[in-house]
């Protein structure tokens, strides 16, 4: 047993004395090499996100850097420690060959995300910019300024919306006006708004007015128009401000929350004393004439407007 | 007239899209008053004139205009121009609108 144990250490030291040198220079160049490499990626990265502008080809492109330099430095490594340098190059290029047709046979049965970096999705209830996908998770900004990992296994088992996958997204923007008399001038206000802004476009359709609805004594007007992708979210504030300040202007009045207010007695009110103080009348329980006529009077509230 | 051709007609002598829109002021140098624009002339346009119109009042807030005279950097006349350089009306008021309006 323990002429095993000094055979052993015999071997090792001798092993030491003859290759040790070679296996500490393997070591450093291993580990500066691997440092340097981090060192570099780091800047490399924070380049490329200031300069690309197709950020998944920046990350592709990145992609091949780390691994070109990382088989580098294990081969000089190797090599320095006592490799033969063309076996080492046949194996690189064997390792290769299998990792790509493995992934040409798997590539249709492995699950890929329905997005790419740099695109604006909806994962569940998550809406935000995708910054980085691993194996493991992915990593999405959303746009209060959170970043949020993900699982990938999350994403698959659920609904994403890609705003990337169109060039254009449809406008939505429902209004309820008061009176029938407005439609005609309102619809011609908001179209107008529309085909005026450089940002809405004719294709896939032109910019339109429907007239939706009437519910609870409102008319809603629907406009719809197309804009592109990365200018949705300005075009409709941008739109909707218009909308509104271009109605008010023209006196064109905006229906609130009707609210009908009935209270009934023996004693019927007239609709229009009450109408001329309503407030009072409710509050004091007498009408202009100074009648007592607080518990008789059926009336409709329609000033509830904004 | 085919469909088409009618709303090639409304396109063209209806309703004229804008292409963009710059803030356009007079800016005090030291020595007179220069026409400046913001973006400048040789800068992409904004495409929101709702934009364009914050820019603007945000400059006249920023150089009230001084009883004592003009200083150095000093904006007066400011308003929103389209790709023409001609002068669009305010979408509030919808008439036009010079912001830190003077005449020199």
């Amino acid at each position: 047993m323990e002429g095993e144990l000094v055979e052993k250490a015999e071997r090792l030291r001798y092993a030491m004395v003859e290759y040790g040198a070679e296996m500490i220079q393997g070591l450093i160049i291993l580990v500066f090499g691997l440092m340097l490499l981090q060192f570099v990626m780091s800047r490399l990265r924070v380049f490329m996100d200031k300069k690309a502008k197709n950020r998944t080809l920046a990350t592709t492109i990145l992609g091949i850097i780390y691994i070109l330099a990382l088989v580098t430095i294990l081969s000089a490594a190797l090599i320095t420690i006592g490799f033969d340098s063309r076996n080492l190059l046949r194996l690189i290029i064997m390792i290769g060959l299998v990792g790509i047709v493995i992934l040409l046979i798997l590539r249709p049965y492995l699950p890929t995300l329905p997005f790419k970096v740099g695109n604006t999705v909806k994962v569940g209830s998550l809406l935000g910019k995708i910054e980085a996908t691993t194996m493991v998770h992915t990593r999405m900004k959303t746009f209060d300024g959170k970043t949020v990992f993900i699982p990938n296994s999350k994403i698959l088992a659920d609904f994403v919306i890609n705003y990337h996958y169109t060039p254009t997204r449809r406008l939505k923007i429902d209004i309820p006006i008061r009176h029938i008399k407005d439609i005609l001038k309102c619809k011609q206000l908001m179209e107008s708004i529309m085909i005026e802004d450089p940002r809405v476009q004719n294709k896939p359709a032109r910019p339109v007015v429907y007239v939706m609805n009437l519910v609870d004594g409102s008319i809603k007007l629907g406009a719809r128009c197309w804009v592109a992708n990365p200018k949705f979210w300005i075009a409709q504030c941008d739109l909707l401000e218009k909308i509104l300040t271009a109605m008010d202007r023209e006196k064109i009045t905006i229906a609130g929350r009707r609210q009908e207010i009935s209270l009934f007695h023996e004693t019927p009110m007239e609709i229009s004393d009450y109408r001329s103080n309503p407030v009072s009348n409710i509050m004091s329980g007498s009408d202009d004439t100074g009648q007592d006529n607080a518990p008789g009077f059926s009336a409709v509230n329609e000033d509830n407007e904004i | 007239m085919k469909i088409a051709e009618a709303m090639k007609t409304i396109d063209e002598k209806w309703t004229q899209k804008k292409k963009g829109f710059r803030v356009c002021m007079e800016s005090y140098d030291g020595n007179s008053w220069i026409l400046d624009f913001s973006p400048g002339e040789k800068a992409s346009l904004l495409d929101s004139d709702v934009t364009s119109w914050r820019l603007a009042w945000k400059l006249a807030q920023s150089t009230p205009i001084d009883s004592q005279g003009p200083k150095l950097g000093d904006m007066i006349n400011i308003f929103v121009v389209d790709q023409d350089k001609k002068p669009i009306p305010y979408y509030v008021t919808g008439e036009r609108e010079t912001f830190n309006a003077f005449s020199i």
